[in-house]
């Protein structure tokens, strides 16, 4: 595989396109087949093998786009090029050795961040040695092109991770490009008088300098594109979620999506459809042939079904609405593998809001949420109290009722005895408290009086833990 | 690498070669498409296609049979769909008739042997033909490997299946051949050309995803929905056929439920002929709405924008 590939590759991966090695290998095949001669047509043979999803087609083009763009080095005005031909043939045979930019290699396409492309003889026009000066002078961009992409692989500009290391790279690229060749010449002109010459290299110098800083920016992009990113959303999904930001809210909805997904993909294998009543013509016949082919023993299909349901009680009042908003995100994320959700929401009153999820957006539903039932002073008595009017009937043995809330209940009854009956029929009771342990039963908490009734009381501060609740929820629902 | 050049222009050349193979069998394509059947010929890889329904994925595996001249077998997905259905099945009926004839058989075979074991023995001896290929039924994805110089097998809607069916498709895809626990494996004869068709209305598992080569299809631009409506019904003029394709491009700019897609501007263009229409206005479109939308909420939406709708495809006119 070409190292241009690997590094494209790797800019694919920054961009969050999951990029397996088989998948490497096809890519490498692909460009054999394809070639690098027609951009349009390795644009999309490739982004056939590497991107599978819509999302992946649209970073990898991105990627494509940045990675192998031709605008780094723009046509310089020919103007000056052409008044002084004389001159800069002149310092070329003053370069002696000006050949080093084989000619034979001014012909091929140029790749930015292609050293050894393809089959190519490397080492043949080694850029050390190569007479930057005589370059310059000659202007022609697809062989700087080739030599600032060629000093761009020796410095190892494709391990560049932190914006401080701009200066470093570029300097070391223009190193091995021939900077100090490069310097000697001008020294040498000043002295011998040809001013103007001096003056056209220092030009060209600065000229080349921005360009391959602009260069060790752009691929500094391309390689850390999304680290930045990445390290935020690690951080957030850490972070107590009464802390959390605003501005971090569509982060943080996006991060839910993402682990709402990964739970699926983690547990949804185990859904299974029940077909009963069908006979399973195939195992019967395998059972009964030691019954001489009589249906002796019958075999039914029936495949194991056991969705869970889940019951919601969320406490949507000041502080813990937060964290009240992104369990209700996580379950209504998680249709595909908790079909049967009935959400609960109260602060005085309660009231179930399983429709309005379904028929609303999200982000709509919960904000109605909030504004019928949140503000009134809290009360678990008269909440349970609800809840049991509500939903006590449908709760049977496969029904989980989680309760999130702070259990802090203005001093008022918190109806325990109500819990222990919900208690009693449901298979599980999980409590979620925002709060840490070391806060539970202090002041109007009421943890003690309820806590005996639930099979699980669990500190639920980020999502992290809720992710934890969730995925243990999913788990030992089969 | 003055071969490897040759050998690349010759590439673009064959994608372009596919690319009018299938203008010519009336699948009207951009490059982008022709280079993924290019690809999935020469890689033998599967083709898993996505995209919005109606934009002609599962024309395309028709289109690339016709051109390469092999018979289509087609598999449609459905939840619940098991190997049985889909792969192969043993003739139960014969076995038991086999069994039957054994029996009878059984006196002939066993004579003249001594005790027990040495009948055992005999038994042993005897060709074990209960689980072979003579009492094998197969199903598509068998009736694709065994087919006596490939074929085109397209495995449409793979979202419809459940995850185990999935599953179970990776070792086709991945080695073409498939695994019967009473016989071993049974090889492709001939590779096959695979397409995977999806409607995204499930995720697909990564490892089916690696094994295949992914096309998006997305709605297709003015210039090719026009040519794309030319090669179906080319008895639409030149005028009218602007106005629609430019109308059905308009729609497809609101928030709908269901998009029209290429299948429905085919179809719509198909009914304005057949009314004699020379040109859109807004009372031939509204009455024919119905044919373009799915939906009545979707019809209802539109119904107010017709007319800026309509203009705008006239101007386009």
């Amino acid at each position: 595989m070409s190292e241009v590939l690997g590094d494209f590759i790797r800019a694919l991966r920054a961009a969050d396109v999951r990029v397996s090695t088989s998948e490497s290998i096809d890519a490498g095949k692909v460009i054999d087949l394809v070639g690098f001669d027609d951009r349009g047509t390795l644009r999309s043979a490739l982004s056939q093998v590497l991107a599978k999803s819509e999302d992946e087609k649209q970073a990898f083009t991105e990627t494509f786009d940045t990675f192998f763009s031709f605008e780094q080095f723009k046509e310089r005005p020919q103007a000056a090029n052409e008044n002084d031909e004389s001159e800069s043939r002149e310092a070329e045979e003053d370069g002696g050795d000006g050949e080093g930019g084989d000619p034979s290699q001014s012909g091929s396409a140029p790749m930015p961040g292609s050293g050894g492309m393809g089959g190519e003889p490397q080492g043949e026009a080694s850029p050390a040695n190569m007479d930057l000066a005589g370059l310059l002078e000659r202007g022609d961009q697809a062989e700087l092109q080739m030599a600032l992409a060629e000093g761009a692989r020796q410095a190892n500009l494709n391990r560049i991770r932190l914006f401080t290391q701009r200066g470093m790279f570029t300097r070391r690229i223009m190193e091995i490009m021939g900077l100090d060749g490069l310097n000697e010449e001008i020294e040498r002109r000043e002295t011998s008088g040809n001013e103007k010459g001096a003056e056209r290299l220092i030009e060209a110098r600065e000229e080349l300098r921005g360009q391959v800083r602009d260069y060790v920016e752009k691929q500094l992009e391309i390689f850390t594109a999304n680290s930045g990113r990445q390290l935020r959303e690690e951080v957030l999904s850490q972070m107590r979620l009464s802390n959390v930001d605003r501005s971090d809210m569509k982060i943080m909805r996006e991060l839910v999506r993402k682990m709402a997904k990964r739970l699926i993909a983690l547990h949804s294998r185990r859904k299974k459809v029940a077909r009963r009543g069908t006979l399973d013509v195939r195992r019967t016949i395998r059972a009964n042939i030691e019954f001489d082919g009589l249906l002796f023993h019958t075999i039914w299909k029936r495949t194991k079904v056991d969705r869970p349901k889940v019951m919601a009680i969320c406490d949507v009042s000041g502080s813990v609405a937060q964290v009240s908003r992104f369990l209700l995100m996580f379950l209504y994320s998680l249709q595909e593998v908790l079909p049967d959700v009935r959400s609960f929401a109260f602060s005085g009153d309660l009231g179930e809001t399983t429709d309005l999820f379904k028929r609303e957006k999200l982000e709509k539903a919960l904000t109605e949420v909030l504004r019928d039932f949140g503000g009134g002073s809290t009360d678990y008595g008269r909440a349970l109290e609800d809840f049991e009017s509500l939903a006590m009937n449908d709760i049977d043995h496969r029904t989980t009722v989680l309760v999130l809330g702070d259990a802090r209940s203005n001093y008022g009854d918190p109806r325990s005895d109500i819990l222990n009956l919900v208690h009693a029929r449901a298979r599980r009771v999980i409590w979620l408290n925002p709060e840490p342990r070391s806060m539970w039963n202090s002041g109007d908490s009421e943890m003690r009086r309820l806590s005996p009734y639930c099979d699980k009381a669990v500190t639920c501060s980020s999502l992290k833990d809720l992710e934890r609740v969730v995925s243990e929820l999913l788990r030992s629902a089969v | 690498m003055r071969d490897l050049t040759t050998d690349q222009q010759g590439a673009t050349g064959d994608i372009d070669a596919i690319r009018k193979g299938f203008e010519t069998r009336g699948y009207i394509c951009n490059s982008h498409i022709a280079t993924s059947i290019f690809l999935a010929e020469k890689l033998q890889k599967p083709l898993l296609v996505e995209g919005p329904p109606g934009v002609g994925k599962t024309e395309l595996a028709k289109a690339t049979a016709e051109m390469v001249g092999k018979p289509l077998i087609r598999l449609q997905c459905y939840e619940g769909l098991d190997e049985a259905k889909a792969l192969y099945e043993w003739k139960y009926g014969k076995q038991l008739l086999y069994t039957q004839v054994l029996k009878e058989k059984l006196g002939d075979l066993m004579s003249g042997a001594q005790g027990l074991q040495e009948s055992m023995a005999r038994l042993h001896d005897f060709d074990d033909t209960f689980f072979s290929e003579e009492f094998l039924e197969p199903r598509p994805l068998l009736k694709a490997l065994w087919q006596p110089g490939g074929a085109v097998l397209l495995i449409d809607e793979i979202d419809k299946s459940d995850d185990e069916f999935e599953a179970f498709l990776l070792e086709l895809l991945s080695d073409y051949q498939i695994s019967v626990p009473e016989l071993g494996t049974i090889k492709a004869r001939t590779t096959p050309i695979v397409f995977l068709t999806s409607n995204n209305t499930r995720e697909i598992g990564d490892a089916l995803k690696r094994r295949c080569l992914h096309l998006y299809i997305p709605f297709p631009d003015t210039g090719l929905e026009q040519r794309i409506i030319a090669a179906r019904v080319p008895e639409m003029e030149v005028r009218l056929r602007t106005q629609l394709v430019a109308f059905v491009q308009g729609l497809r700019q609101l928030d709908l439920k269901k998009l029209p897609a290429v299948s429905e501007t085919i179809d719509w263009a198909r009914t304005l002929v057949l009314l004699h229409a020379r040109e859109l206005d807004a009372e031939l479109v509204r009455n024919t709405l119905n044919v373009l939308l799915k939906f009545q909420d979707d019809i209802d939406n539109v119904d107010g924008e017709v007319n800026a709708l309509v203009s705008k495809a006239l101007q386009a006119g």
